[in-house]
């Protein structure tokens, strides 16, 4: 029986922590892609490998090391672009090598470790603990409650070109706010969907959502229920045919993109 | 509504950008309650001096005084389309800035947002449409909405009727001349189509080739345009 796998605790944590990722990546991506930052979130996956890096050469618990990594990079990121000197786009990818090429760095020099970095690089969702899993839920609470308190003001940063007060360094600050969001979106993406994945779990139900949505807090909830839906099909369909999960995952997001283009185009009045 | 008290006070502006020198020696005064206009061809340097004086830009030579106790409201360009675009309501689009974050004593109600978009002539049914599907006199008209909810003293606008079509023009010239009028609110137009902005236009700033003069409008369309138009037919 189908149901006969969900009584297994690992398969209970997974799906779980599947829900928690899915949930913060359908509230922040619509932002993301708005914002023309989806590059900035594969630019924090990467510097975050370098935290995990970090973490294994100094000898402390990886999410810990990936945490303070992301942090100082959020704060750093947010640093060079409101000084406007470059496009948004080509300072994630000098973020994105630079983070992988510290990562890279790490991971040689701490090689005889027993930390796997495929984990983070493609994800282990099977092997989430329940520490790990409980960290998920209190940084997905963090997130959303921040985001509930602050939403119509970030909604403001994330348009393009975003909102601007004279003489006020308000707007900036909640930039900075919302580089801080994604990244520890990417936290908690890290260990379920991996470093190298994670851009599309955060973009690819947007573009899904954006078919049927007329709001933007529509397109935010859409995004949401196709992002679990999309795991949890991803999570089954993994369990039976023996793929990783978080290529399963990713898969099925994009099998559904292109059932929802057709949907659409069939109904193109379909909101 | 009109002082001589000014609002704005920029004097010796410099402003280079490598070798380049984009504003030389600028100096102006904007008094309170008037309509000026800052125009000039692409490249002259207009944008550069709305950064400055918003604050935006404050790397230049020179003194620009902006009287702190006045709130200033910016509305930039909007984009004519953005194929990209995700869904934005106009409710959303007004909220995003109509909020206690953004100095409001209270986020904005759903009333306060309908009954400002009155005031600008938007019906509430546009409420929960996409900002996007508006024409461009609507978007302006709604932008101006969503600036006038924070109160502001001074309105900046970049390129007012850039996107809205003739026949919304004269509705917008009334709106803006309504708010200056009856609102007392100083309206700075920043345009490089120097008609639409002239006819409502106190005064005229006119970049070119880095420096500023002041006209009056009814004196700029003899003094600039017409040797303008001199020399474009003399080159045919």
């Amino acid at each position: 029986m189908i149901t006969d796998i969900f009584t297994l605790t690992f398969v209970q944590y997974a799906f779980l922590a599947g829900t928690v990722t899915a949930v913060l990546t359908g509230l922040l991506g619509p932002m993301v892609v708005s914002s023309r930052q989806s590059v900035a979130s594969d630019m924090f996956a990467h510097i975050a490998l370098a935290g995990v890096g970090m973490a294994a050469v100094f000898g402390f618990l990886p999410l810990v090391g990936a945490f303070a990594v992301l942090i100082f990079g959020a704060v750093l990121l947010w640093w060079v672009v409101v000084r406007e000197k470059y496009a948004t786009d080509a300072l994630s990818m000098v973020f994105l090598s630079g983070g992988l090429a510290i990562a890279l760095a790490f991971i040689h020099t701490a090689r005889n470790q027993a930390v796997s970095f495929d984990t983070y690089l493609f994800g282990s969702i099977l092997t989430v603990t329940s520490t790990e899993l409980k960290m998920m839920i209190l940084l997905a609470i963090g997130v959303i409650t921040t985001l509930a308190v602050f939403w119509y003001p970030m909604l403001s940063v994330v348009q393009s070109p975003p909102y601007r007060v004279p003489y006020s360094s308000k707007p900036q600050l909640m930039q900075l706010l919302f580089f801080i969001l994604v990244a520890l979106t990417v936290l908690v993406e890290l260990k379920t969907i991996g470093g190298l994945l994670i851009g599309a779990l955060l973009v690819i139900p947007v573009l899904i959502a954006r078919n049927f949505a007329a709001t933007f807090k529509s397109l935010t909830v859409l995004s949401v229920i196709f992002g679990i839906a999309c795991m949890h099909i991803g999570l089954l369909v993994a369990w039976f045919v023996d793929i990783p999960p978080s290529s399963v995952i990713i898969l099925v997001l994009i099998i559904a993109l292109a059932v929802s283009n057709f949907v659409k185009r069939v109904f193109p009045n379909i909101r | 509504m009109k002082h001589d008290k000014p609002v704005i006070k920029v004097d010796n502006l410099r402003k280079v950008y490598g070798n380049r020198v984009v504003l030389d020696d600028v100096s102006f005064s904007i008094p309170a309650g008037h309509v000026v206009g800052i125009i000039g061809p692409n490249g002259s340097g207009k944008t550069t001096l709305a950064n400055i004086l918003l604050g935006f830009d404050t790397d230049f030579h020179g003194t620009v005084r902006v009287d702190e106790s006045l709130r200033i409201a910016y509305i930039p360009q909007f984009a004519e389309t953005d194929k990209y675009s995700l869904p934005l309501s106009v409710y959303e689009f007004i909220r995003s800035t109509a909020n206690k974050f953004y100095g409001l004593r209270n986020d904005a109600s759903i009333d306060t947002v309908v009954q400002t978009l009155a005031h600008v002539g938007i019906n509430e049914q546009k409420l929960h449409q996409d900002i996007y599907s508006l024409s461009g006199g609507e978007r302006q008209r709604v932008a101006i909405a969503r600036a006038l909810l924070n109160d502001p003293n001074i309105m900046v606008l970049d390129e007012p009727l850039a996107s809205v079509d003739y026949a919304s023009r004269q509705d917008l010239y009334r709106l803006l001349h309504h708010l200056n009028r009856t609102h007392g609110i100083t309206l700075v137009l920043i345009s490089h189509d120097m008609d639409s902005v002239l006819s409502i236009s106190d005064s005229v700033l006119y970049l070119y080739n880095g420096a500023v003069r002041e006209y009056r409008p009814s004196d700029f369309a003899s003094e600039v345009r017409t040797p303008t138009c001199f020399k474009i037919v003399c080159r045919l």
